[in-house]
């Protein structure tokens, strides 16, 4: 920080990240908006308050050890090479806490270019993740209103949001992980790492936990249980649009010097740019076309297949853009629209079809929007992409269908939807899963109601007493 | 009596960590960890009193198809503005 251009770099990196996580938030609001429009009256606090604490559970859980195994568990551990020290990331280093750059303790495993990279980056970057395991668990947290004990959905919330999901972003969204040096996992967007694993999770614990009551005829046909207020779910819906740009922009490093000592070190060459998290040069400009044509291909799709259901095509939208992201940083903008328009046909036919077959109740549509759209882009970008490089550095596998599909199973099943099965089979075992029957029937608010209509008549009696 | 080791800003391009109590990391990561398992810990009984009470409180009224008439009738009171 000797310099003004030094310090200009560092501190537009650290504003950059702030201002994604701030716009990363209303992705939260909207989803706490729109689980609230979507859940019937008699659950609202209940609902609100569940989605609510997945804010300080995941944040804290996220210091402890979420931060860490991002940069530990990009060789497995054991599955290319050992677990990697990360003495910056763990809750007790001196970087995760307020810090000017300086020499590190003495006596400690912090070297002084580790304070100096990380000491104003940490921060950041950390939120920047940990707001990515908001989200993560905060999809699953619509599938399972109405009936899911708050207490159970808060231990798989600290499952997905500080364990398993960053799990797999040090495995395949990170630039040196295994799946992106053998697999050639490429998902620039997050189609798999936020949202297959999250909807493949939100599976498993649908499975375990049931349909909500009412919600199938004897015969297993469906009923539609639908938003107490429409209205409220779109704007909940909105505002998680307008959170995922930040989301987009907080995928991208702002500003690095790509031939630079600290990437590929040519001698001679300068060429700053943006780049993916795997280190490969995009544009903010790129990412800003993709957007926009993946989220208009997936909104006019779903309007049309849905009849202009308002639900569905604002699902749609989010489907269009989370079909398109594993390679919205390299599609042409006609071909991410098209790409969306594909994703949320299939979300919406998948979500009925999956309904009226296995009697899953996913009460938003999560698993389709999320999981099934997610899945679909991964596959769909190891085609488009087939034969670009997965990484800037040599040694690296390139993209294929073959390296992303399998990228795309282990993304659902293996870090999403047994890892659920797993959890859910064991808090259901232990009755901790779901509410009681009797509470389902008439609502988990009735103390609340109760305790209203008691104060509602006190203070009639009292407005009469004084109207004498 | 200091409780961090920043005692002025003139050798700004030398500090570290400038929070209080530099060097109490570990012991404060076991405090945090005990804070959030804890608190997993206590929200569950409260859970678990709610719902034990809850029920009671439904089968005072009458069981939970009782609850429901009584409560649908006070929404069309609501409604009608009675």
């Amino acid at each position: 920080m000797d310099n003004e251009l030094t310090a200009l770099g560092i501190i537009f990196t650290e504003f950059y990240y702030w201002v994604t996580v701030v716009f990363m938030f209303l992705i939260h609001v909207g989803f706490c908006v729109y689980e609230v429009g979507a859940s019937r009256y008699k659950n609202h606090t209940h609902t609100l308050m569940k989605n609510t604490m997945v804010i300080p559970l995941v944040t804290v859980t996220f210091f402890f050890f979420g931060w860490w195994i991002y940069f530990a568990f990009v060789n497995g551990p054991w599955i290319i090479g050992p677990l990697v020290d990360a003495p910056f990331a763990t809750p007790w280093s001196e970087l995760m806490g307020t810090h000017m750059g300086g020499a590190p303790q003495e006596g400690g495993v912090l070297t002084a270019d580790d304070t100096a990279f990380w000491a104003r980056i940490n921060g950041v970057f950390w939120a920047a993740f940990l707001l990515f395991s908001w989200t993560a668990a905060s999809i699953v947290s619509g599938a399972v209103i109405e009936r899911i004990r708050p207490s159970a959905f808060w231990v798989l919330a600290v499952v997905i949001g500080s364990f398993t999901w960053i799990i797999d972003a040090s495995w395949g969204w990170s630039w040196n992980g295994w799946m992106v040096q053998k697999l050639g996992y490429h998902d620039a967007y997050a189609s798999g790492v936020i949202h297959a694993i999250a909807g493949g999770f939100a599976l498993g614990v649908l499975l375990v936990l049931g349909p909500r009551i009412g919600k199938f005829a004897a015969d297993g046909t469906p009923r539609n249980i639908n938003p107490h207020n429409p209205w409220l779910v779109t704007i909940g819906l909105f505002l998680i649009y307008t959170g995922f740009w930040g989301f987009y922009v907080a995928c991208n490093i702002p500003i690095i010097d790509v031939y630079g000592p600290a990437m590929l070190d040519v001698p001679d060459k300068t060429f700053f740019s943006a780049t993916n998290i795997y280190l490969q040069p995009t544009t903010l400009s790129a990412i800003t076309f993709n957007f926009l044509m993946s989220l208009s291909g997936g909104l006019m799709a779903a309007y049309l297949i849905s009849d202009g259901d308002a639900f569905w095509t604002y699902s749609g939208g989010l489907a269009g853009i989370i079909g398109a992201s594993s390679g919205n940083d390299l599609y042409h903008p006609i071909q991410a629209m098209l790409i969306g328009a594909g994703g949320a046909i299939l979300a919406y036919k998948m979500h009925f079809w999956v309904e009226r077959k296995f009697k899953i109740d996913d009460a938003v549509g999560a698993v389709a929007v999320h999981g099934y759209a997610g899945f679909y882009g991964i596959v769909v970008a190891g085609f488009m992409l087939w034969g670009y490089p997965s990484s800037p550095f040599e040694g690296y596998a390139p993209i294929t269908p073959w390296g992303n599909f399998l990228g795309a199973l282990i993304m659902f099943f293996v870090l999403g939807f047994f890892p659920a099965l797993i959890v859910s089979k064991i808090l259901h075992a232990m009755g901790k899963l779901r509410i009681p029957r009797e509470i389902e029937l008439v609502g988990l608010d009735i103390n609340y109601e109760t305790q209203r209509a008691v104060d509602a008549a006190e203070v009639a009696r009292a407005i009469r007493e004084e109207a004498g | 009596m200091s409780t961090g080791l920043v005692d002025n800003w003139l050798n700004l391009d030398t500090f570290g960590a400038i929070y209080p109590f530099v060097g109490s990391e570990g012991f404060l990561t076991i405090l945090g960890l005990i804070f959030w398992f804890g608190w997993h810990v206590w929200q569950h009984q409260k859970e678990s009193t709610e719902f034990k009470g809850d029920i009671e409180n439904i089968t005072k009224q009458g069981g939970p198809g009782k609850v429901l008439d009584d409560e649908g009738s006070r929404e069309a009171k609501d409604s009608i503005g009675s």
